[in-house]
């Protein structure tokens, strides 16, 4: 053996965990395939294109973003098709393609880019998309609801119906009920999505398990979504139609895959319990005394704007007595 | 199994891969054939430089004293019989160059030294033992190398009610001290008592994770062999990393809680290594220097991994013959374990008192692809066994706000390397602390004028 050989000299540790950034986020983008796949199965072709649109809106964004700023691309860190894949699975059936790519596009580059790419943005970068394509195409993103195609068929696909929270809203709670009159009674219609809603948000069963897979995997915690759903609960419960407000809109969806965003969420467990709770009122408050039947978007964007301050508020307990510099 | 209650530390550490199934089973081996040639650097990590005795030329027998302690430091021995080389500037470990008296085996060398015990060992008094703990030139043996006869001195105004040895043996890999106290429990435990004796303490604690209860029976076995001795206990902690880091064994074992960047003493604690505990007990009985010591030879780039007892001096390239030689791949060499241990450029460097393991790995290392931004993910926040902040540390040392980070944790770092090694975006957050705490140092001494 030659004494010449050199080696590698690096700075330790000199082994790491596994999940790099990267992992996580197409653990992400995977764990939101059943609700992505059962959305498609549920609303048809249509909804696939809406999801490709928004996707390949964002990832086009992302790399025309990064060749202004001059940035290293990071499509392959998945980011960009994370929040593609998600603004897309909030969105209406009807929407259009061309609208969803545009609304992608929009929420990387204005969502995450301007603010300097990934780990530097403010608000959830698909929640901004969401809120630009709510203020741009209004007609279509609360009305463009259709019903799942196992009932009508594909020619009716089209006709467009109310989702159960704005007849909720507008009708009170035993018309929403009727609204889910699928086989099996409304509460099968609502886990397993048999319901008109968004491409992504209606089956809490798919979200559910895309969740638990992040939960078992360690990607995200439970405290900000069950923070979330208990905010919810509690501003609902009197309303008298709480079961119906937990299990419908994008309220999951929101919950376990936006509110938890690592970059846009507080980083310790308190602030993270505040946050959630944050979220979880102002949605419930939205819904039951604000202008839009649903209210997770706006929610979650304005829990945005308080998670640098509650880093600052809810700091890591020290372990030992603070000493004298030496 | 009967369930153990095991102890541990508060919040943070991590589950890492402990990779100590290579060599956990693998008894100590001594080196064969020895060393043809040993490097004995003459200065260590801390204290003077040490005096040659011997010249150019002269015959010396192991375990002879070749040079004298400079002043805080300890002297050097020589590790094998042989003649003396000139003296010579040689690459050194960590401080990149070293003098190092060369010694090389000769056919005509004298025997080893021979180190009859002393029978009135147990009477030594302190100032006796001090001496022949620095006469023996110990220091150290988990890593830092700190001459023991000046931590066992303790400051003025200072008193110790324990002595906690450290069997706990957290860094990943390493099985040098598991083995030791299962080869030398009576050696380790009398250590113990002797250094209890000499700072006061009147209890011994011996620390072990859990993946190491098979060394508990042989440790309480031998505490019971003198009858009457000082109260020994083992106390198994749970595997978590850090738990061997001073800070974290003396909460584990004793509930306590060291102030920051404050030692253990200040909360009437005294730790040591068990490598120590057996150098101090037979520096004591036998006056016999430290010579030896053990060192795991491991990493998936080692071909056969071994624990394996080796001259002071002996170059880290025989070690590595010794252990079948380097896998096909292997890129990095790491003195110490991959956590805490210090990458190598060479091989042509000499084994030092505080190198417990030599850790071979393969493939790219962490860093070589670069880092990316912090995701806020607050990953390395829940590893922290301080409760630091390193996420915020990182971004402003990135943004050129090095003096900002006090708030944050940074002086009060001792760099377990937890926040890195959980870090998705791979972030060298440890190095990041590295950075703030001198920045923040000097600023403090620009201060203090």
């Amino acid at each position: 053996m030659s004494e010449e050989r050199r080696f590698v000299v690096a700075p330790g540790p000199h082994v790491r965990a596994g999940a790099s950034t990267a992992e996580i986020m197409w653990w992400v983008n995977g764990a939101l395939l059943p609700a992505s796949a059962w959305g498609i199965f549920l609303f048809g072709p249509r909804a696939a294109w809406v999801i490709v649109g928004s996707v390949a809106g964002a990832l086009i964004g992302e790399w025309l973003a990064a060749r202004a700023m001059k940035a290293h691309s990071s499509l392959r860190d998945g980011s960009a098709f994370c929040t593609g894949l998600l603004l897309a699975l909030t969105l209406p059936p009807l929407v259009a393609p061309w609208q969803a790519a545009l609304g992608g596009a929009f929420a990387v580059v204005f969502g995450k880019m301007i603010f300097g790419g990934l780990g530097y943005n403010l608000f959830n970068p698909a929640m901004i998309g969401r809120a630009f394509m709510l203020a741009t195409f209004p007609v279509v993103m609360t009305t463009g609801w259709a019903w799942p195609r196992l009932w009508y068929g594909d020619k009716l696909q089209a006709v467009t119906t109310a989702t159960p929270l704005v007849v909720l809203r507008e009708q009170g709670p035993e018309k929403a009920m009727q609204l889910l009159s699928g086989p099996g009674g409304p509460y099968v219609s609502l886990i397993m999505g048999l319901r008109p809603g968004s491409i992504g948000e209606v089956s809490v069963a798919m979200l559910g398990l895309g969740a638990l897979v992040l939960l078992i995997r360690d990607i995200i915690k439970p405290t900000i979504p069950l923070s979330v759903i208990g905010g919810v609960a509690l501003v609902t419960s009197f309303t008298g139609a709480s079961a119906l407000h937990l299990l419908s809109g994008g309220l999951w969806l929101g919950a376990f895959f936006m509110a938890t965003d690592y970059v846009t969420s507080p980083k310790t467990r308190n602030g993270q319990i505040v946050f959630g709770l944050v979220v979880g009122v102002l949605t419930g408050l939205i819904r039951v005394y604000g202008g839009y039947p649903e209210g997770i978007c706006y929610a979650i964007l304005i829990g945005n704007t308080l998670t640098p301050a509650l880093n600052n508020w809810f700091r890591p307990p020290r372990t030992m007595p603070v000493g004298v510099p030496s | 199994m009967q369930a153990i209650q095991l102890r541990s530390f508060g919040k943070g550490g991590i589950h890492v891969d402990s990779g100590k199934e290579r060599t956990a089973h693998k008894p100590i081996e001594p080196l064969v054939p020895p060393p043809r040639e040993v490097w004995l650097p003459l200065v260590e990590s801390f204290g003077a430089t040490a005096t040659e005795i011997v010249k150019k030329g002269d015959l010396v027998a192991r375990g002879q004293k070749v040079a004298e302690a400079g002043p805080g430091g300890v002297p050097v021995h020589a590790s094998l019989s042989g003649r003396v080389k000139p003296t010579v500037k040689r690459p050194h470990p960590t401080l990149v160059n070293a003098p190092m008296m060369v010694i090389e085996a000769a056919a005509d060398a004298p025997p080893p030294l021979a180190f009859p015990g002393d029978p009135l060992w147990r009477d030594c008094p302190r100032d006796e033992m001090l001496a022949r703990i620095r006469e023996a030139g110990i220091v150290g043996l988990g890593g830092a190398a700190f001459p023991t006869f000046r931590k066992l001195a303790l400051p003025e105004g200072t008193t110790v009610d324990t002595v906690v040895i450290n069997g706990s043996e957290c860094e990943p890999f390493l099985t040098a001290d598991f083995r030791t106290m299962l080869a030398h429990p009576l050696e380790v435990v009398e250590g113990a008592r002797l250094m209890a004796r000499l700072t006061g303490g009147g209890r011994v604690l011996i620390g072990i994770e859990a993946d190491k209860l098979e060394a508990r029976e042989p440790l309480e076995r031998a505490a019971a062999e003198i009858p009457g001795g000082l109260p020994v206990e083992v106390v198994p902690c749970e595997v978590r990393y850090p738990q061997g880091a001073e800070r974290q064994l003396v909460t584990s074992l004793t509930g306590r809680v060291v102030p920051a960047r404050a030692l253990p003493l200040a909360v009437g604690v005294l730790v040591q290594n068990v490598a120590t505990a057996q150098a101090v007990y037979e520096a004591v009985r036998y006056r016999r220097p430290l010579l030896d010591r053990v060192i795991t030879v491991t990493g998936p780039g080692i071909l056969d991994p071994k624990n394996v007892l080796a001259p002071l001096g002996t170059p880290l390239s025989q070690l590595v013959s010794f252990c079948g030689g380097m896998a096909d791949g292997t890129t990095r060499l790491v003195a110490g374990g991959p956590m805490m241990g210090r990458a190598l450029p060479r091989l042509d460097l000499p084994l030092l008192k505080g190198m417990n393991g030599l850790t071979l790995l393969t493939g790219a290392g962490p860093l070589e692809g670069g880092y990316h931004p912090c995701i806020q993910c607050g990953r390395c926040i829940e590893a922290c066994p301080l409760g630091l902040e390193p996420d915020q540390v990182s971004v402003r040392v990135e943004a050129g706000r090095t003096l900002d980070t006090d708030p944050f944790g940074a002086t009060d770092c001792y760099e377990c390397g937890c926040c890195t090694y959980v870090c998705p975006a791979e972030r060298p957050l440890l190095q990041f602390m590295q950075i703030a705490k001198s920045a923040l140092r000097r600023a403090r001494q620009v201060k203090a004028g």
